[in-house]
């Protein structure tokens, strides 16, 4: 049995807006709850991926992974480490371990350094004792575990292209050797035949060095191809958690299904069906998160289909992620039966 | 020339750009050629940087860097009657060659606006709408959606009272299925949800009831489950309206989804051209090897199911400021054979017709050579 390297424990988040001097002394304050009783954990050496559409909270749970964020309940631990509980100072020494990749490129990369001093700069940040001549040797090691070719060492950021930057990004994350690397959209600003190019790459790597992924993307079927275990998101609370196949192979939540039908992917069967079932509703993004207890209620084909049952709107206990069948979770009333 | 029963024809267009830095020419469209059947939908499919957006806004005349288009003919059906979009161009540039590479051009670029805009004024908006991809970029920030498209609808259409112009545009908002328009005609465009707001762009486009309707990258920047529902829109919108249109995206899903014809671009020329179910299609004998890579690098379902990896198409976009004297594909091919490379290196092969209606840019298929079967590199 491999170990648990990160594990989160009911994790909520949540952010305030509309604080304005009028909006304060109404009384009136928008509260958005990010993220809501979040839980799940990732063996050593595993990938999980998170997949959800924007605004669902992934980048937010990424960030409070690392540290990044704080907040509000719940708990996250990084091997025997509660990473919510510990000071900057503490975190340092841990950050060797947890990396992150970033979505935006261009915002990675200080545009105004070479490649050579940015990946140079990322070696010596853990490792000061180095001489200039082991930084030297270990940013041409770097450089062969990604594939770059040695003369884009002089250039900056702007002369490279997309997918040569994600690579020094990439680069720039192995340089401390970390365990857990967290990729947020590694891939979105890229075109299909890079995509495969970087996906292949984190593939490789994770075969050469152990590593541990949470994959953070809004592609269904490529946090399926690359993921061992996947959770889907929806409005801040994972609705679905399972290996890959139990969620291409027999999606239970209709949100998994909704996403596997606007692919045209996965289950046939299951998403003819549900195309049928998800044209007569067209209801767009825009309803409040409030007075609902399932956060897919108002968009949920099933929900109309089951004549509107009053559980899915209010009930006394919290929707929560019930265990279906060999792991496999599902927060749903009314999951859906496939096979 | 004109075939029977086309809306648009393009023939040799090449727009470029000046880079100082570089002092050279960006040839961001080279020599592209396409047509599109009336009544059917064109999708133009490539990766970014390969040049789909800008021919398509080449035809329209909204660039505004130089020196833009140098050379190419879009004949457009107006009605009955044939007209070009871009009007004697060779009477306002004047093209200096050095070893067949364009070294020098001068423009007018005034005069040439000037003719232009004559003959696009009337155009625009009318007979050709354009669907950009950021609907609410598109929008003015400062104008209720529905009182834009009722200034559409009044600009463009017979309809010039104002009260019916707003009724027809209550009936749009409806027709691009939007819940309640009654309510959402009186919101800006940031108000809108995503989703909802490409929606009231599309209902904005077609409120001029054109001829031709261009789609730039309709559904990029909308997530996956709201994507599907603009491409249902758009599928079913052209089969009720038969309504003459051109996709552009970089997402083969969408393109398969909608086009009847397809054209792939790659480094600013046409690589492949033919019908869509013959072009994005694995099991196909002939098809240009881009094309194929493209295909293979999707996560379909084979690759996923086989946890291996995805195909891949080695290497980079291809750079349109020093683009090569051959086949602007050879550094990427997996395909490329020791009889053929001298040839792919040294000259372009030309769009030649494999079978009727198909073509393809590749010396694989000049002279009847059989392609070898022997997939991408992984």
């Amino acid at each position: 049995m491999t170990k648990v390297l990160l594990k989160v424990e009911n994790v909520s988040k949540s952010f305030s807006q509309g604080m304005g001097t009028l909006n304060t002394l109404l009384g009136k304050q928008d509260i958005s709850r990010v993220l809501e009783h979040v839980n799940f954990s990732v063996k050593e050496g595993k990938t999980l991926g998170i997949v959800g559409e924007s605004g669902c909270g992934k980048t937010t749970l990424g960030k409070a992974i690392l540290g990044l964020l704080t907040i509000d309940h719940g708990r996250i631990f990084y091997e025997d480490h509660e990473v919510n509980r510990m000071t900057r100072r503490q975190l340092r020494p841990l950050r060797r371990h947890m990396q992150m990749i970033f979505q935006d490129l261009d915002a990675a990369l200080n545009p105004k350094l070479r490649i050579k001093y940015l990946l140079k700069e990322a070696i010596k940040v853990h490792q000061s004792g180095l001489t200039s001549k082991q930084v030297e040797h270990r940013m041409l090691e770097l450089l062969e575990l990604v594939n770059l070719n040695k003369d884009k060492l002089n250039q900056f950021p702007f002369e490279l292209s997309g997918g040569e930057k994600r690579r020094v990004g990439i680069a720039r994350v192995l340089a401390v050797e970390p365990k857990l690397i967290i990729a947020d959209e590694p891939t979105s600003a890229l075109d299909v035949s890079i995509q495969a190019q970087v996906i292949n790459l984190l593939k490789d790597l994770q075969d050469s060095l152990g590593l541990t992924y949470v994959f953070i993307s809004h592609d269904l079927s490529l946090v399926e191809l690359i993921s061992h275990d996947v959770a889907v998101m929806y409005q801040g609370q994972i609705v679905e958690l399972g290996t890959a196949e139990q969620i291409s192979q027999t999606p239970k939540h209709p949100y998994t299904a909704m996403l596997w039908s606007s692919l045209g992917g996965g289950n046939q069967q299951l998403s003819a069906d549900f195309t049928e079932m998800n044209s007569q509703e067209t209801i767009d993004m825009d309803v409040t998160r409030e007075s609902r207890n399932c956060p897919f209620v108002y968009r949920c084909p099933v929900y109309q289909q089951q004549g509107q049952p009053a559980v899915c709107l209010a009930s006394e206990k919290k929707i929560s992620l019930i265990e279906q069948e060999n792991g496999h979770k599902v927060a749903c009333y009314f999951p859906l039966h496939t096979r | 020339m004109i075939a029977h029963g086309e809306k648009l024809r393009v023939t040799n267009l090449r727009t470029f750009f000046y880079s100082n830095q570089a002092r050279a020419f960006m040839r961001a469209v080279d020599g592209v050629d396409f047509s599109v059947p009336e009544s059917q939908t064109l999708g133009i499919v490539g990766e970014s940087g390969s040049g789909k957006s800008i021919s398509m806004l080449s035809i329209m005349g909204l660039l505004s860097t130089g020196p833009g288009v140098i050379s190419g003919k879009a004949m457009f059906k107006q009605g009955e009657q044939w007209i070009n979009l871009l009007p004697e161009m060779d009477k306002f540039t004047q093209i200096t060659y050095t070893k067949n590479l364009v070294s020098r051009v001068d423009k007018n670029e005034k005069a040439w606006q000037k003719a232009v805009e004559r003959i696009l004024k009337p155009v625009r908006g009318k007979e050709i709408a354009m669907i950009f991809q950021n609907p609410k970029a598109t929008f003015n920030p400062f104008m209720s959606v529905g009182e834009q498209i009722v200034e559409a609808i009044r600009l463009h259409t017979s309809i010039k009272d104002k009260k019916q112009a707003r009724e027809k545009a209550l009936d749009w908002l409806d027709k691009v299925q939007i819940k309640d328009p009654l309510r959402n005609f009186h919101k800006m465009a940031e108000m809108m949800s995503g989703g909802m707001s490409q929606r009231a762009m599309i209902a904005m486009a077609l409120s001029a009831e054109p001829s031709l309707l261009i789609a730039d990258e309709p559904t990029t920047g909308l997530d996956a489950t709201i994507q599907s529902k603009i491409v249902e829109l758009l599928a079913g919108l052209r089969q009720q309206y038969k309504t003459t249109s051109i996709v552009v995206s970089h997402d083969i899903n969408v393109i398969s989804r909608l086009a009847d014809q397809v054209v792939v671009m790659y480094g600013g020329t046409v690589v492949e051209s033919g019908p869509c179910d013959q072009i994005l299609c694995k099991n196909t004998e002939i098809q240009h090897p881009y094309t194929r890579g493209l295909l293979l690098s999707m996560p379909n379902d084979s690759s996923v199911k086989a946890k291996g990896h995805l195909k891949v198409i080695p290497g980079d976009v291809l750079d349109t400021l020093n683009t090569p004297m051959g086949c602007r594909f050879y550094e990427r091919c997996t395909f490329k054979t020791p009889e053929i490379s001298e040839l792919c290196q040294s000259q372009q092969p030309d769009l030649i017709s494999i079978v009727p209606d198909h073509k393809v840019r590749c010396w694989l298929y000049h002279n009847n050579r059989s392609r070898q079967d022997e997939g991408c590199a992984s």
